[in-house]
């Protein structure tokens, strides 16, 4: 696999290259949001707003203040996390449905002001003209940048999984009140989670940014936070690469179907989400809670 | 139990850690008491679910095919990427705009073509997102290595694609989208539009305001980019015709509003004799059904800049604001045909193509083809560079409706202007009468202003 | 006032989107593309019907039952299949659903822009305090109370309205009891369906009928329903209220702030209160 990632300049036209490009940064996005639903078992409807905070953070810094690129990629994920830290201390007091809905409150709030507040993000003209410094420009050069960002990251998100931290959380997963009891301070392995979530989405938005050239409010919009969820599903909450799998496969559906028949992408996309979610193995209810036998309080008081 | 010795530890120590399980995962089966792991369950956990495998092994192949099946045909075809909404709600401009698209692109080629090659349009959808057609246009130049860059309708997408071909030294043709920072503000060499801009209908409909005895103005516009373009372009041009104009209130809903009644019990209260609505599509639907039993019409002048479009005047019917003042592309007015003779003709052959009506929108696209043919002609070539020189010396070319000028300076198109009274025709169907016609090079922003504009974004970018 | 009317056309739509999470535990987020449906239903039906005084009222009773249907096949095709997943995954289907309906109407009634005339006789407007009130709006301000008066008796006075009561306190129990909760389920998603339908079709002249209709008034109804406690039907109509009478003065009076007002107060009620106004702290 890797091999043939670094081989892929050689061989692939440089639309691939950039379409691999993509598919890693939605990766990575998909991966961070998978922390937080797969092994935190918390389903976050908000994570755009990380994306967009990142994105908006590098292209601001790289455009207005003249940061090199490096630097404002690594500011950006700083941001993010601390939006989700403000946002996540209200969010995961909540559980379940309502954590899902306040996040996905405070992602339009997010979206909002970056709409409204024009002096600083260009409102709905976006910032333009967002590119990397020139070394960096080719597909190729951007492509082996992006990879080797993402790779770090990965490992990064592999290592905090597989570490107690991530033992613990699962555990809360699994069963906060037994968490609880052996002495995990559920809250604040929720709160962590999401911190770390969020400012590894911020990281894919910095990336996105100079990836396209340009950012714009919708980064930050509803429908953008379902990206890393479907693609998350299709690949599989269950496994830590499977958001990855996740990501190749949609980008290359999405890219085949919506230039043949553009009027049946929105159809396709959510036939997918319908049939992933009804034919899904159960085992993904195991993951979140095993609501089958028990209640769980849907609200933490 | 493995688990709970791990979580004794105190977990969020991660550095110093050593003793951290190999395992990338631990797979837990639902409803057992006892969290343990499932028998074999340490073989599966190291690997992709079965699904993803096959999914990613699936698409490789595709990909690899894909790109081994030869680039299509480079030799003949004139090939230019067209990038738009084709899904969703936009859908109700950008079929009509294909279909003008398609219908000139169709009697080109059967015409012999552009230096005897047919030229093609591939489609692709922007899905309304900036980035998606940023990725389209990426593909279009890239994979499928056309020869320009067309289309956008909103704005935003508009001007992403204009940074991307500035970046890619492609030629980008702009051909739905109006904002007149494209060939102006961010204007550059690898742009040209082949439509209105907002400066100029906007001025032509100032224009004609201008005309009426209505002093005391207010606007409704949606708090978005173009809303505010349309207000400023049009406050400005009037109160430059007409100083003594004053401006009794600002309304601001945002893009999307259902509800405009606080709006409209302001603009009743606003002791304007007159307002302009920027307000457009399902949006001015809902707000010309909501305002209409306030009477607001009957008080106030309604001057807007879009419910002329049958888009909007069509669904209104028997509610449509008799009397409204608004740009409009009136092919079956009367005067309209008798002025332009090939109109009529024009309006049947759409007919039997589209089995619809046109819109403005198919005019555009229509004439979009022909500038994107002449250029090249003028050129005699391809080449980008080549065709930008050709552009940049402009040229005039004559449509059923009228002559459109493609200006060298910004390579902006300037069409004709034509502004219209809302009326209800003999079958009870609303339509525009009293059609005036003026021409947007009477009101469009000169070279030298357009210059001066282009120094003064250059300066903030700085 | 009109923020009255607005409010109680919210309350339409919210109730039978509560009422579905009350006893479902779904939150339908394909609620607003049903509301959707009901609207293009309605134009489909004054189109087809004769051009006379009655046709309007005879489409404001069949759309909604149009949509009923499509409800019922939803529930029966889809959602039984997932019932005992977790109700995220289930809010995620309702998610999907919205992007295949979106599409369908667009496939079904074309891209073009839709409207529904306003009966000649609510066309109008009545003065109340000197001021024109669109005579339309009367029609809602006297319907919408009636159907909640009618919800009203529904669920208190009568036994089928017990039983959903009763599953949305404690389903499994209900179960336990002998009360066939799958078909309960079933009537109770084709009944909020025929809610959003009725809703969509009562609001159709007074809005334009377009794709993308059905994004607005989710979010809208989304935020109603978390303000006034999900499964709360009481809740519904005042966060209804609360909601359409924010909207029309916030407009005035923080016009710079009033887009994020609701999400500002719907995160604020989520902090301090997560279960509304008027909700239950329960599962």
């Amino acid at each position: 696999m890797g091999v043939a990632l670094a081989v892929a300049p050689l061989v692939l036209p440089s639309f691939f290259l950039q379409l691999l490009t993509e598919i890693a940064i939605i990766g990575l996005f998909a991966t961070a949001f998978n922390l937080l639903m797969g092994f935190g078992g918390m389903v976050s409807f908000g994570h755009a707003a990380y994306f967009a905070l990142g994105a908006y953070t590098a292209a601001l810094l790289v455009k207005r203040a003249g940061v090199p690129l490096l630097a404002a990629l690594a500011a950006a994920p700083l941001v993010a996390a601390a939006g989700a830290l403000l946002f996540g201390f209200f969010i995961v007091r909540l559980s379940h449905t309502y954590f899902a809905m306040l996040s996905l409150a405070f992602a339009q709030i997010v979206f909002t002001v970056i709409f409204k507040w024009k002096a600083l993000t260009g409102g709905d003209d976006g910032l333009l003209d967002v590119w990397p410094p020139t070394f960096l420009k080719s597909p190729a050069a951007y492509y082996y940048f992006t990879l080797v960002i993402v790779g770090l990251c990965i490992l990064a998100l592999h290592a905090i999984v597989d570490s107690p931290f991530g033992y613990a959380l699962k555990a809360v997963r699994e069963n906060p009140r037994r968490a609880r009891y052996i002495g995990i301070d559920v809250r604040r392995h929720q709160l962590a989670a999401f911190v770390i979530s969020g400012a590894f989405s911020g990281v894919a938005g910095s990336l996105f940014a100079f990836y396209n050239g340009s950012v714009f409010p919708d980064f930050a919009y509803f429908t953008k936070s379902f990206e890393p969820l479907v693609v998350a599903l299709l690949g599989g909450v269950q496994s830590f690469f499977g958001p990855l799998a996740g990501a190749f496969g949609f980008k290359i559906l999405e890219w085949l179907i919506s230039r043949q028949w553009p009027v049946y992408w929105p159809l396709v996309l959510g036939g997918i989400v319908v049939v992933v979610i009804v034919v899904l193995p159960s085992g993904f209810v195991g993951l979140v809670g095993g609501r089958r036998w028990r209640r769980q309080p849907a609200v933490k008081a | 139990m493995r688990l709970d010795r791990d979580l004794a530890q105190p977990s969020l120590a991660l550095p110093g850690r050593r003793e951290w399980p190999s395992r990338a995962f631990v797979s837990t089966p639902p409803v057992e008491p006892r969290i343990e792991p499932t028998p074999g369950g340490q073989a599966m956990r190291r690997r992709l679910p079965y699904s993803s495998q096959g999914l990613a092994i699936l698409t490789i192949l595709v990909v690899v095919l894909w790109s081994a099946a030869p680039a299509a045909a480079q030799g003949k075809p004139i090939r230019i990427g067209e990038i738009n909404s084709y899904s969703g709600l936009a859908t109700v401009y950008t079929f009509p705009y294909k279909e003008g698209l398609l219908m000139a692109a169709k009697e080109i080629n059967d015409g012999g073509g552009v230096l005897g090659r047919p030229i093609e349009f591939i489609f692709r959808d922007d899905k309304l997102k900036p980035d998606e057609a940023v990725k389209a246009a990426r593909e279009l130049v890239g994979q499928e290595k056309v020869d320009f860059l067309a289309g956008c309708i909103s704005s935003g997408v508009g001007l992403a694609i204009s940074a991307y071909a500035k970046e890619a030294k492609t030629l980008y043709f702009a051909t739905h989208c109006q904002t007149s920072r494209l060939t102006w503000d961010d204007g550059h060499k690898y742009v040209a539009h082949t439509t209105n801009n907002v400066n100029q209908y906007i001025r032509a409909l100032a224009k004609k305001a201008a005309t009426l005895p209505y002093k005391k103005w207010a606007h409704i516009s949606p708090d978005y980019e173009y809303g505010h373009n349309v207000w400023d372009e049009f406050i400005a041009y009037l109160k430059q015709l007409k100083p003594d104009v004053q401006v009794m209130q600002e309304n601001w809903p945002k893009l999307g509003e259902t509800d405009h009644s606080p709006y409209i019990t302001a603009l009743l209260q606003s002791q304007a004799d007159a307002f302009i609505s920027a307000v457009w599509g399902a949006q001015e639907i809902a707000f010309v059904k909501q305002a209409r039993p306030f009477g607001l019409f009957e008080k106030v002048k309604y001057v807007s800049a879009s419910v002329g479009n049958p888009d909007e005047l069509d669904p209104l019917g028997k509610e449509a604001p008799v009397g409204a003042l608004t740009p409009g592309f009136a092919w079956y007015d009367e005067g309209m045909q008798k002025r332009h003779p090939k109109l009529a003709e024009w309006v049947k052959k759409y007919e039997t193509r589209a089995k619809k009506e046109p819109t403005l929108g198919a005019s555009w696209g229509y004439a979009s083809a022909y500038i994107i043919a002449e250029a090249i002609k003028r050129a005699k070539s391809a080449d980008t560079e080549k065709v930008i020189a050709a552009l940049g010396e402009g040229y005039e070319m004559e449509f059923p409706w009228g002559k459109v000028i493609m200006r060298g300076c910004d390579m902006q198109a300037i069409p004709p202007q034509w502004t219209g009274v809302v009326k209800m025709n003999a079958q009870g169907k609303p339509v525009l009468g009293d059609i005036e016609e003026i021409h947007g090079k009477d009101v469009i922003k000169s070279c030298d202003e357009v210059a001066k504009l282009r120094a003064m974004a250059a300066e903030k970018k700085k | 006032m009109s923020g009255l009317s607005v409010g109680m056309l919210l309350f339409l739509v919210s109730v039978g989107m509560s009422l579905i999470f009350g006893v479902t535990r779904i939150v339908n987020l394909a609620h607003g593309a049903f509301y959707m449906v009901g609207a293009y239903l309605m134009v489909t039906l004054v189109e087809l019907l004769p051009d006379r005084p009655w046709a309007f009222w005879v489409a404001l009773l069949l759309a909604p039952v149009g949509v009923a249907v499509l409800g019922g096949v939803v529930e029966v095709g889809l959602l039984r299949l997932i019932y005992r997943r977790d109700p995220l995954l289930q809010l995620i289907l309702t998610f999907g659903l919205i992007l295949v309906i979106g599409t369908l109407v667009l496939l079904v009634w074309g891209p073009d822009n839709k409207s529904v005339p306003r009966p000649d006789a609510l066309a109008g407007s009545v003065k109340i305090f000197g001021q024109p009130f669109p005579s339309y709006y009367l029609l809602v301000l006297v319907l919408a109370p009636l159907v909640a008066v009618a919800l009203w008796l529904l669920f208190y006075r009568t036994r089928w309205g017990m039983l959903v009561r009763a599953a949305t306190v404690d389903r499994e129990m209900l179960g336990a009891l002998g009360v066939n909760v799958a078909a309960l389920y079933t009537q109770v998603f084709v009944f909020g369906s025929w809610l959003a339908g009725f809703g969509g079709a009562l609001a159709a002249p007074t809005v334009a009928v377009a794709l993308g209709m059905d994004g607005d008034v989710l979010t809208t109804a989304f935020v109603v329903v978390v303000i006034g406690g999900l499964g709360s039907f009481a809740g519904s109509f005042i966060g209804a209220l609360l909601v359409g009478l924010l909207q029309s003065f916030g407009i005035l009076i923080f016009p710079a702030v009033s887009i994020v007002l609701l999400f500002a107060l719907m995160a604020v009620v989520l902090i301090v209160r997560p279960w509304g106004l008027l909700g239950r702290p329960d599962a």
